[in-house]
């Protein structure tokens, strides 16, 4: 049997539009080719703005991800402008970074993934009758739940920014808020509603206490067997199902993996500074190395961007994003042996192509590098060393495991606040060089900006998905997403749902991708048609 | 994503209880791929109906016309457009990119975008400005970054109820229901606007943001705070100040330095003031209404 080329366009749900070509081969994945195909040019837009021009626009790039944006964006301009942060600023982004990776944790769950396990091609697993009755879209009880409720938690973002999305209450200096005792009040109610009408009863089937004595795959078994509620839940039943269908047994990808950390400790990044940033961080920065099982400590000067393969006309040299000139190519024909993405591919200098997302976050988790006060969770890694490594059902599972932490760290934040104290000291504008990082709910996520003359020079973008849609490298190594895609199982090539399930483990988001380069939009929102 | 907020109808009350079928979504929709196509191409010929048709984004013409910047299932996004519009009973636009063209069109606007119906304040836009779907109406616009969640649901099921003919639609296209008042309208500052009592800085627990931190509510049509943001608040009761997102011309001045969370004054007076005023009278405003204010107006007032 010959090689079969298949061309995905657009593999859909996964916020923007990827497109994918595979070439299939005894009905396997042989080879693969992530292309993003929209360009906006935001970092061209944000030359020669105003040094604050990136709070207002860099959240748009993202539907989903605008807080993570305003995070990156706001600390940028801190580290070049050398402020002071007040301790509840610091909470109050936090706490709006927590609520809206806790949003998109049941809406990409149910809304971008779970869908895919009504397919017709699972209809033989015992499963598959349940799964649809919780998980078809629009009408299955838990879609219906998990969709509503996920718009709970930035009830909490938009009593600190006024709305969700798109706010840009996070500024150099603080926050625009001063929030009182109701804001306060109300949002732990919001947080419990949202525990008590999804998180325990429909996700878990068990208490939050509970959950989190699990400390290994052992556990986890323990866990899963130990009580009917459990087996049952939402958790439970995409666990046993996922091993059904094998989400298992593909969708591994480069071994590698990196994190900022994030979420600065509120008495510990006051003054911040980049050199500072990574023994100040609750979660941890790092890179994790499953071929060593080494983890160390991650820094900006170690990322490199190539355009080898993509439509900008910078060269073949891996460049330093505050080297990088975002000059888009006029005519991006599509040449898989050359040019076939508007998205770059990124490396770290040592370590070569890494994967991004809560995966990687959670793997970095497990490391005992960093400061000792600092998060450790050794959960994933043990079950990630348990199966042999990365998968669907492990991506899947490191994601959703993401929820309960934040959870307890939007508890934190929420007793942390000191109502009478300061929220904004009003810093000096001044020129320099800044970077900001966060972990997006999809990843790593950072922004550089140069100001020169008191205006912006250059403004770069790396986002999640970056890392993980990035094409082909000056050396040819394929990006994250490609690799991952080798060995997938393809039973329908009419229907290539395995292909949207290992694109979709890692949550891509195509508009940010595409270098900061989209207000979340891109593109039809909907066709709708009445009855 | 801002959609998915919806309350009152949520999206899935839309879809069950007001039985509008999505044919297909970005982030929703079932197909891929060469199955996505198919069903845009029966679409367009009329195979299955399209009643309803909802952009969102700007339409990209780069490079010099031709779309290929923006290709979406294998061809330029703006053909599909061009194609779908023709055979869709309504044709609604949300948020800014769709609209005017929004924070993409910014000079120098690298990608070449264009709003439906629109391009910026300026008519036509990729459409043209004689423009009627199928139902006889122009483009709907529904502005905003993002688009109130409710201000979407609201005109679709208005459509699916058959209430459609009940909508105004003004000189840009916004129905009129939600455009017509101010973002000021329902402010819990306009106390503080009226005794000209300023929030002088970020994270202060009292007066108005229209005077020093470049607030637009009081030159802005929305419902903000009306029809508040994910039910609890909106920017400008959060401390924040409106931007102005709803309007044609946002971001304002371009985000050129000096104008980003700074109101825009000569000799101490803003620049731009509540539409329809004379400078004259407001400057008199200004002046009575500083001597009445009461003491209280310089205190704090949204205390713990």
């Amino acid at each position: 049997m010959g090689i079969q080329t298949l061309d995905i366009s657009p593999v859909g749900r996964v916020e923007g539009d990827l497109d994918v070509r595979v070439e299939i081969e005894d009905g396997q994945v042989v080879n693969a080719w992530t292309h993003a195909e929209l360009f906006r040019g935001f970092e061209v837009i944000l030359r020669g703005k105003d040094p604050q021009a990136g709070l207002i626009v860099t959240p748009r790039i993202c539907g989903i991800c605008g807080g993570s944006h305003l995070t990156c964006a706001s600390s940028a301009l801190d580290t070049a402008w050398g402020t002071e942060v007040p301790r509840n600023a610091i909470l109050a982004r936090n706490l709006g970074q927590i609520v809206e990776t806790i949003q998109s944790i049941p809406r990409y769950f149910y809304g971008l993934f779970a869908i895919d396990l009504t397919n017709k091609n699972y209809r033989n697993s015992r499963f598959y009758e349940e799964a649809c009755r919780r998980f078809a879209a629009f009408t299955g009880k838990s879609y219906e739940i998990g969709i509503t409720i996920s718009g709970k938690p930035v009830e909490i973002y938009a009593l600190l920014g006024g709305q969700w999305p798109h706010s840009s209450y996070m500024v150099p200096g603080g926050v625009m808020c001063a929030p009182t005792l109701t804001d306060i009040t109300r949002a732990w109610s919001i947080l419990e509603y949202f525990r008590t009408n999804w998180l325990e009863p429909v996700w878990l089937g068990s208490s939050l206490e509970r959950y989190e004595e699990i400390k290994t795959y052992d556990d986890f078994m323990t866990w899963l067997d130990e009580n009917p509620n459990h087996r049952d839940s939402d958790l439970g039943l995409y666990w046993r199902m996922g091993l059904d269908i094998g989400l298992d047994r593909y969708g591994a990808g480069v071994g590698k993996y990196v994190t900022w950390g994030y979420l600065p400790h509120e008495d510990k990044y006051q003054k911040p500074t980049i050199a500072g940033r990574n023994a100040a961080m609750i979660m941890k920065s790092g890179v994790y190395d499953s071929f060593t099982d080494t983890h160390t400590l991650m820094d900006h000067t170690f990322t490199r961007e190539n355009t080898t393969h993509s439509w900008y006309d910078e060269g073949t040299a891996d460049v330093h994003p505050f080297d990088r000139t975002s000059k888009p190519t006029q005519k991006n024909a599509k040449d898989f042996n050359n040019d076939y993405s508007w998205s770059t591919a990124v490396r770290h200098q040592d370590y070569g192509r890494l994967e991004a997302g809560p995966l990687a976050r959670q793997l970095v988790a497990g490391g005992k590098h960093g400061e000792s006060w600092q998060h450790y969770d050794g959960f994933i890694l043990d079950v990630f060393k348990h199966m042999g490594g990365a998968n669907i059902h492990v991506r899947q599972l490191a994601r959703v495991h993401e929820v309960v932490k934040l959870y307890r760290q939007a508890e934190r934040c929420l007793r942390e606040f000191r109502l009478h104290d300061p929220w904004y000291i009003k810093p000096k504008e001044k020129d320099g060089r800044g970077w900001g990082a966060t972990e997006a709910a999809r990843g790593s996520l950072c922004h550089w900006i140069e100001i020169e003359g008191g205006k912006i020079k250059n403004y770069q973008v790396i986002a999640p998905s970056t890392w993980n849609i990035g094409p082909r490298d000056a050396e040819g190594i394929r990006g994250p997403i490609e690799e991952a895609l080798i060995g997938t199982p393809i039973y329908d090539s009419t229907d290539p749902v395995e292909v949207g399930h290992v694109a979709r483990s890692f949550d891509s988001c195509l508009v940010c991708t595409v270098h900061a380069h989209d207000a979340k939009t891109g593109e039809e929102l909907a066709r709708f048609r009445t009855a | 994503m801002s959609f998915l907020n919806a309350e009152e109808p949520t999206v899935c009350d839309l879809i069950t209880d007001f039985g509008i079928k999505i044919l297909w979504h970005p982030s929703l929709g079932m197909e891929l791929g060469a199955n996505l196509q198919k069903l845009l191409w029966d679409c367009i010929s009329g195979k299955i109906p399209l009643d309803i048709l909802v952009f969102e984004g700007t339409v990209i013409n780069a490079p010099n016309g031709t779309g290929e910047w923006n290709r979406f299932a294998d061809r330029p996004m703006k053909n599909w457009l061009s194609d779908l519009s023709k055979v869709a009973h309504f044709v609604v636009a949300v948020g800014d990119c769709a609209t005017w063209g929004g924070i993409p069109a910014i000079a120098p606007n690298p990608s070449e975008s264009q709003g439906l119906q629109f391009l910026k304040r300026q008519e036509g836009g990729f459409l043209g400005k004689d423009f009627r779907a199928k139902s006889g109406l122009p483009v709907i616009n529904i502005p905003g970054c993002p688009a109130h969640p409710d201000w979407i649901t609201q005109i679709l099921v208005a459509i699916a109820t058959g209430r459609i003919s009940d909508i105004t639609l003004d000189e840009l296209h916004r129905p009129q229901t939600f455009f017509n008042t101010f973002t000021q309208t329902g402010c819990t500052r306009n106390v503080h606007f009226a005794y000209k009592a300023t929030t002088s800085e970020f994270g202060q627990r009292k007066g108005c943001l229209f005077y020093d931190l470049g607030c637009r509510g009081p030159m802005t049509h929305s419902s903000c705070n009306r029809i508040l943001w994910n039910r609890v608040s909106s920017k400008t009761r959060a401390g924040m100040p409106c931007l102005g997102c709803t309007e044609p011309e946002f971001p304002f001045f371009d985000l050129k330095p000096g104008t980003v969370f700074k109101t825009q004054t000569v000799m101490g007076v803003p620049k731009e003031l509540p539409p329809g005023i004379k400078k004259t009278d407001y400057a008199l405003l200004t002046v009575v209404a500083k001597d009445a204010a009461p003491a209280w107006a310089e205190e704090d007032i949204f205390t713990v």
